[in-house]
């Protein structure tokens, strides 16, 4: 089988880095698209180093290419030719994701709140409604007022919040480089405004999460 | 707010990280990092700016063994 790392534009050479258990790394060419992969007996079974070992693929192709789209590992396909015709079927879509990521990356935000602990029993079930609204609705206020000044320094963003057992945001930016800076004093402000959340900022990723490989 | 010095945490939150990147969106196959994390008195937990490179990672992992 054929597990894919990423589809590329304008790939110089490709990069001397082994793929998952070692394999051997190579490239199809198709419709101007760059097809990076390695040929295994069996699909790779997820773990710390296999997924390192897809990462760093990922990392060092996008290191010669002019824009990448970085696959999810276990990414698979039958042979090669079934990826050249997915590719295909995909390109306009795969080139209009290149172009929007083109120059930038991705980074990476998570902010995570106080446990809320054991609220005391609700004295009716309306009750219980009410409290989850105001809990739901003040994690909705924290996603806004998190998101939205970095949002404004990104190109694109995602996120996801989850409001039990505690807050939890994760979200991703597609930012241009030379924002990178201000991105970061912006993530400091907020960890300033909010002390009670732990804030962590990861990155700069390839743009995993602005990257969907369908085919 | 105080900063977490933490390099063995910081090496864990970049790992769940990366790992939630390159597995998928949303997927917490490591989950246990996360609360491991938050159980931290988050009142002293600061994590700043993290910068790690996946070869950073593997050195970490190489030194590990």
């Amino acid at each position: 089988m054929i597990a894919l790392y990423a589809v590329a534009l304008e790939l110089v050479d490709l990069p001397a880095v082994t793929g998952v258990d070692g394999a051997a790394i190579a490239r199809i060419r198709s419709r101007g698209l760059d097809l990076v992969f390695s040929s295994h007996d069996a699909p790779a079974a997820a773990s710390d180093r296999a997924v390192l070992e897809h990462a760093r693929v990922v990392d060092a192709v996008a290191a010669s290419a002019g824009a990448l789209l970085p696959a999810r590992f276990g990414h698979g396909y039958e042979d090669e030719a079934a990826l050249e015709r997915a590719a295909a079927a995909a390109a306009p879509a795969l080139r209009a994701q290149l172009e929007r990521v083109r120059g930038c990356v991705e980074l990476g935000l998570r902010a995570v709140g106080p446990g809320a602990g054991e609220p005391p029993a609700a004295r009716s079930g309306r009750e219980y409604m009410e409290r989850q609204r105001a809990r739901v609705g003040e994690c909705d206020r924290l996603v806004r007022d998190i998101d939205g000044p970095l949002l404004s320094l990104a190109k694109q963003g995602t996120r996801s919040m989850a409001s039990q057992p505690r807050f939890s945001l994760a979200a991703s930016y597609l930012v241009e480089p030379a924002r990178i800076p201000a991105f970061r004093r912006r993530v400091a402000e907020l960890e300033r405004a909010h002390p009670a959340l732990a804030f962590a900022c990861t990155g700069p990723w390839p743009p995993y999460s602005f990257a969907e490989i369908e085919a | 707010m105080s900063v977490l010095a933490d390099p063995s945490l910081e090496q864990e939150v970049t790992l769940l990280e990366l790992v939630d990147r390159v597995l998928n969106k949303g997927v917490v196959l490591r989950g246990e990092i996360t609360l491991a994390v938050a159980d931290v008195d988050l009142v002293y937990l600061g994590l700043n700016v993290l910068l790690a490179s996946v070869g950073t990672l593997e050195r970490i992992e190489l030194e590990a063994v």
